[in-house]
């Protein structure tokens, strides 16, 4: 697929012309990718998001525990070691925001403010969906849109965002099409493919973001894929780096079909209204609306499996595999809830935490290739 | 029409030679540095017992956690299936298969027809194994074949509250030091692991009859406890370690039977 070359070409080059485009003048706001942060905001601001969401490498992992105790989840504890390493991104921004879904998300900015002179912004998520969490949450984003001003000089117009919420707004549509187009006996696109995509967009410009979504979304247009079981892939995180459930899958015949993280996904299960007032639209869209919400949120564990029910459903899985990050204690909660209910419903789920160790492959590879000959009858 | 199936695992290396359904020969040898010495070494015993060559083997699956390294192996699977199919054939009640092994363990759920339910794994951790035995034994100056008898033996079980290989060690050394007996001290780490091994199984369930395989099933401490600790009775069979390789053996002999 010629779109896919393209992005892989850019992303390769992406990280200089950031390194430009500072030099320039622009201000770089780096952000934990956890469905939380509106990019709409830095870019109508004239900054340039990115989100750091590294992972896969134990050295990350480890490095880490010279300024945090080892009892952090690995992904957390891997964008702490992606800055000790000296990470070029992770140097890059002028501005970081961390929207603090849970006390691991919240350590990765707690670090940060501790060993570094980097300037923060804590973003404040409330756990459950009253009047007033909202109202605290949509406060919040008041206070991010003030220090963006602050950090570039520029004002965020009503124009300027409604501007970037229709941008993006396309860009979750075209996400969302390209991905229901996996529902199909035969995918046209890999789940590996996919995700890059969403991993893409962490960094890419949003205009070339859309176009190549959008002659992505043609080229896919009447393709057949590889037909083999058909994997619901869901947890915590999954980070650019982090394929090796993709590559056992893939050597084993299988696919993922469909995925959900909380961490390395952009939401595109629905869009930002464009009307009225365009802070509390964004406020409606990433938080009152959002779909699905982490595993902390209350009472989002009903809410997430009826909603994981459905997907599996629509996107007729064979089987399901929750991954979670070791020490994040949440999501390894819900695996279980969610892979008794799963299994009630007579779907295949096998839970697996990852330290991004190697000391795992091993035993990871039996698990993955013992699930999918279970799948496949054997 | 001969077949073979090879387990290559942590730490030893299975074959079973097949012939219409009938084992004619396995061997068995520990698996040592070389995984594929150890392989090519335990096929070549197993075909000398019976006068034959590997040339003569029609179709060879290879299992364990080395299977993809046996150069000579027409197919892989893991041993998870592998050990299903061989309890199964052995013994058709069996539903429900806990295979401890050199490295690892494993509750495995079946079906009537011997298929893989659902499963359960321990992780990169050694608690519960085969590793974990030979550590204590080594703490304790025994033989590993000389832990589960004497296992037996106490009517006050020392508490060995960590799992954990490397803390469990430290925990003998400091029991041991307290005067606690010989006795004591094996039945409590017999106890702790056997804990392990069944807590680890409630992911699936146990539903009878219950196999044992696996090197370890041959330690009757083990089996003892596990059956306190699963309130089931075990069974096992005749030669437990051969389970993964001989059900490699019959699917390859099903592989075949698809050509």
């Amino acid at each position: 697929m010629e779109t896919m070359k393209d992005l892989s070409t850019y992303l390769e080059e992406r990280g200089s012309e950031l390194s430009r485009l500072k030099k320039e003048g622009k201000k770089i706001v780096g952000y934990v990718p956890g469905g939380f942060m509106p990019e709409e905001l830095v870019w109508a601001g004239g900054a340039i998001p990115v989100g750091l969401n590294r992972g896969g490498d134990y050295d990350a992992a480890l490095k880490s525990v010279e300024y945090i105790p080892r009892f952090i989840d690995t992904y957390s504890r891997s964008q702490i070691g992606y800055w000790a390493l000296g990470e070029p991104l992770y140097r890059m921004p002028d501005l970081v925001v961390v929207p603090c879904t849970d006390k691991n998300i919240e350590t990765i900015a707690d670090c940060l403010e501790m060993w570094t002179e980097t300037k923060l912004f804590k973003l404040g998520v409330p756990h459950n969906k009253s009047d007033h969490a909202f109202k605290y949450y949509l406060e919040g984003l008041h206070l991010l849109k003030e220090e963006i001003e602050k950090l570039t000089g520029n004002s965020i117009t009503e124009d300027k965002l409604k501007k970037e919420i229709d941008l993006s707004n396309r860009m979750r549509l075209l996400l969302r099409q390209i991905s229901e187009m996996r529902k199909s006996e035969r995918p046209p696109i890999s789940g590996r493919d996919y995700l890059k995509l969403h991993h893409t967009s962490f960094r890419a410009d949003r205009d070339f973001m859309v176009r190549s979504l959008e002659s992505l979304s043609q080229e896919l247009k009447g393709k057949e894929g590889r037909k083999g079981p058909r994997i619901f892939l869901v947890g915590s995180s999954i980070a650019e780096g982090d394929y090796k459930i993709y590559d056992l899958l893939e050597s084993a015949g299988a696919d993922v079909v469909i995925e959900e993280f909380s961490e390395g996904m952009r939401p595109y299960w629905q869009e930002v209204e464009s009307d009225g007032d365009l802070i509390e639209a964004l406020a409606d869209g990433y938080f009152r609306r959002k779909t699905p919400l982490p595993a902390f949120f209350r009472p989002a564990t009903k809410e997430r499996i009826a909603f994981f029910l459905k997907l599996a459903r629509e996107f007729r899985v064979d089987g399901i595999i929750w991954y979670s990050m070791l020490y994040r204690d949440s999501y390894d909660v819900e695996g279980i809830y969610f892979g008794r209910r799963a299994e009630k419903e007579g779907l295949r789920f096998i839970k697996i935490v990852s330290d991004y160790d190697t000391a795992e492959r091993g035993p990871l590879r039996t698990r993955i290739e013992a699930f999918i000959e279970s799948i496949k009858g054997q | 029409m001969l077949v073979a199936g090879i387990d290559v695992g942590a730490a030893t290396a299975k074959v079973v030679i097949l012939s219409d359904g009938k084992i004619l020969s396995y061997a068995i040898i520990p698996t040592g540095f070389d995984v594929v010495s150890a392989a090519n070494e335990v096929t070549k015993l197993a075909l000398e017992k019976i006068d034959h060559s590997i040339n003569e083997l029609e179709f060879i699956i290879s299992t364990g956690y080395a299977r993809n390294a046996v150069p000579f192996a027409n197919k892989t699977l893991t041993e998870i299936l592998c050990h299903a199919k061989g309890a199964h054939f052995l013994l058709p009640g069996a539903r429900t298969i806990i295979d401890i092994g050199g490295q690892d363990s494993k509750v495995i759920r079946i079906n009537e027809s011997g298929s893989v339910v659902n499963f359960t794994m321990n992780d990169k951790c050694a608690a519960g194994t085969g590793r974990f035995f030979e550590v204590m034994a080594g703490v304790l100056g025994l033989d590993i074949s000389e832990m589960g008898p004497i296992a037996l033996n106490s009517s006050n079980p020392c508490q060995i509250s960590s799992t954990c290989t490397v803390f469990a060690e430290t925990e003998v050394v400091s029991l041991r030091a307290q005067g606690r007996s010989r006795e004591d001290l094996i039945s409590g780490i017999h106890k702790a692991a056997a804990l392990r091994v069944a807590t680890l199984g409630k992911m699936v369930g146990y539903e009878r009859q219950v196999v044992l395989t696996g090197g370890v099933a041959k330690n009757i401490g083990v089996k003892k406890f596990l059956e306190d600790e699963i309130k089931m009775e075990t069974m096992v069979p005749e030669e437990p370690q051969i389970m993964g390789a001989l059900g490699a053996a019959l699917l390859a002999q099903a592989e075949l039977g698809k050509q």
